[in-house]
């Protein structure tokens, strides 16, 4: 409390030999009012305060608002067409998906006909030939048989006509024509007779 | 300095001196003058210059002008556009809704312009200038807190009272009479008054807390400057021992001036965008419960007042 009183009278002197001119305007005025004002600054705020509100709301928020508007539409329209970009890109993704799938399964499917007709013809192949090994063995057979015949009845002819030539001469005897060709016929009868049985 | 230390009533310091009275005659407390120019009006008018002349021009440059680049803020402009879209979307959004965009140009001005006045508050023009020219015979003070006079925070807190009832009546209309009335009718006698007082004294605590916070700041450091005079007068050694802590003090006691200057603007703005919300979003409610059900603000409001009172 002492302390405070010598600070305040202290400070009080300093303060009076040190400015008091200014202390002298100060006490002018009155004692400091921290209500101090009155009307004028009232009138003086509301001039001031207006004309900024004016200047400020037609020079700077008018474009400062227009711009974080158009910023805000912008990034509303950028997020709207990245969605549908995106919406889009899932859309074709599962179109190309389908397209593969199905292509999958054509190959597969086509794989799997390939496999069968390369089946049906291995077969068909195989049967052709079997059947055409069997038309040529039974061709063969054939014209061994015809070829056998014809040789045995040439062998016939021959051997009947050395037979009645040397019989001929044995008997010395003339036959006509006609005793030859019918002693030939019986000959290759009973050759014919002999060839069956001993066959 | 010196005419920081010329008096030893601290409130010498923060308080208005005219430079220019009219006399009006009549004994009336606030009607007997009329001040047509004091160092407070003049920092409000340098306030002024400074929003119309630079703000304006560096708060709207921007990369290019076309395409992305018309979109992007360039150097101050990144600030005043920093300020102005967290008003829009955190603070006026949130409670105007659809109006936001209409009322959106008054937030930000009350803003920017109790911010710059504020700060105007803050710059010890006197000081400096009688550090390069010398201390003149009849000192004049230079600088002030327009923003630490209740004429000025009333002012500003009438031209809220205004936006409110004035727009409160044309959106809102009949709702927002019908607002002033939240109970049964036969309740109204008793109810109108209160929501009147209730209105009126939304403007006067706004009108208030702005001043007072910007008053008592300037008063703490004129308080702290003061004991270093007292502390020379007791010796040099003393003095010296003082004056340390007192600067440093008032360092710190200035940043966080700087943070008042900043939050005080803030809440004002604030405020007023909330009450403007209040008066242009009436529905019509019996129970008064769901009306405020509907202003989650509300809380924040009773926050920021605790808040502010904490200073």
């Amino acid at each position: 409390m002492k302390l405070t009183k010598q600070i305040l009278v202290t400070g009080s002197v300093v303060v009076g030999l040190y400015a008091a001119p200014a202390l002298a305007a100060a006490e002018e005025h009155g004692a400091a009012n921290p209500f101090a004002g009155d009307l004028g600054n009232a009138i003086w705020t509301l001039v001031i305060f207006g004309i900024v509100l004016l200047v400020l709301g037609k020079f700077l928020w008018k474009p400062v608002l227009n711009g974080l508007q158009s910023r805000e539409e912008f990034i509303a329209k950028s997020l709207r067409d990245a969605d549908a970009a995106n919406k889009k890109a899932e859309q074709v993704l599962a179109e190309y998906q389908a397209q593969l799938d199905k292509a999958r399964a054509d190959a597969t499917a086509i794989v799997e006909e390939g496999r069968r007709d390369a089946e049906a013809v291995k077969r068909t192949i195989q049967d052709e030939a079997r059947q055409e090994a069997e038309a040529m063995i039974t061709r063969a057979k054939r014209e061994i048989g015809v070829a056998r015949d014809t040789a045995l009845n040439e062998l016939y002819t021959v051997g009947a006509k050395l037979a009645t030539d040397v019989a001929g001469k044995i008997i010395s005897r003339e036959l006509k024509p006609a005793d030859h060709e019918r002693l030939i016929q019986e000959s290759i009868a009973e050759l014919g007779r002999t060839d069956v049985s001993t066959n | 300095m010196s005419l920081m230390l010329a008096s030893s009533n601290p409130l010498t310091h923060v308080v208005q001196h005219p430079w220019y009275t009219v006399e009006l005659g009549g004994d009336s407390l606030f009607f007997s003058k009329f001040t047509v120019l004091s160092n407070q009006i003049a920092m409000m008018l340098l306030a002024a210059l400074i929003l119309v002349l630079f703000v304006v021009r560096a708060g709207k440059k921007r990369r290019g002008r076309d395409g992305i680049d018309a979109l992007v803020p360039v150097g101050f402009a990144n600030f005043v556009e920093l300020v102005c879209e967290y008003f829009r979307d955190q603070v006026a959004r949130p409670t105007l809704g659809a109006h936001t965009d209409r009322f959106i140009k008054y937030i930000w001005t009350v803003f920017f312009f109790i911010f710059t006045c504020n700060l105007m508050g803050l710059m010890p023009f006197d000081a400096a200038a009688y550090l390069v020219m010398g201390m003149p015979e009849h000192p004049v003070h230079l600088g002030g807190t327009a923003t630490a006079n209740i004429w000025v925070t009333a002012t500003l807190a009438v031209c809220t009272m205004a936006m409110m009832i004035v727009n409160g009546l044309r959106i809102g209309g009949t709702a927002y009479l019908a607002h002033f009335c939240p109970g049964p009718l036969y309740m109204a006698p008793l109810l109108v008054p209160v929501e009147i007082l209730g209105t009126g004294a939304k403007i006067f605590a706004l009108a208030v807390r702005l001043f007072a916070n910007m008053m008592a700041g300037h008063i703490l450091l004129a308080v702290l400057l003061s004991f270093t005079l007292s502390a020379f007068a007791l010796g040099y050694a003393t003095g010296v021992g003082v004056t340390i802590p007192v600067v440093l003090g008032s360092v710190a006691i200035n940043f966080l001036e700087l943070f008042v200057a900043a939050l005080q603007a803030f809440i004002f703005a604030f405020l007023t965008t909330l009450f403007i919300a209040m008066s242009v979003n009436v529905h019509h409610h019996d129970d008064h419960g769901d009306h405020r059900a509907d202003e989650p603000a509300l809380g924040a409001e009773m926050d920021l007042d605790e808040a502010a009172h904490a200073h």
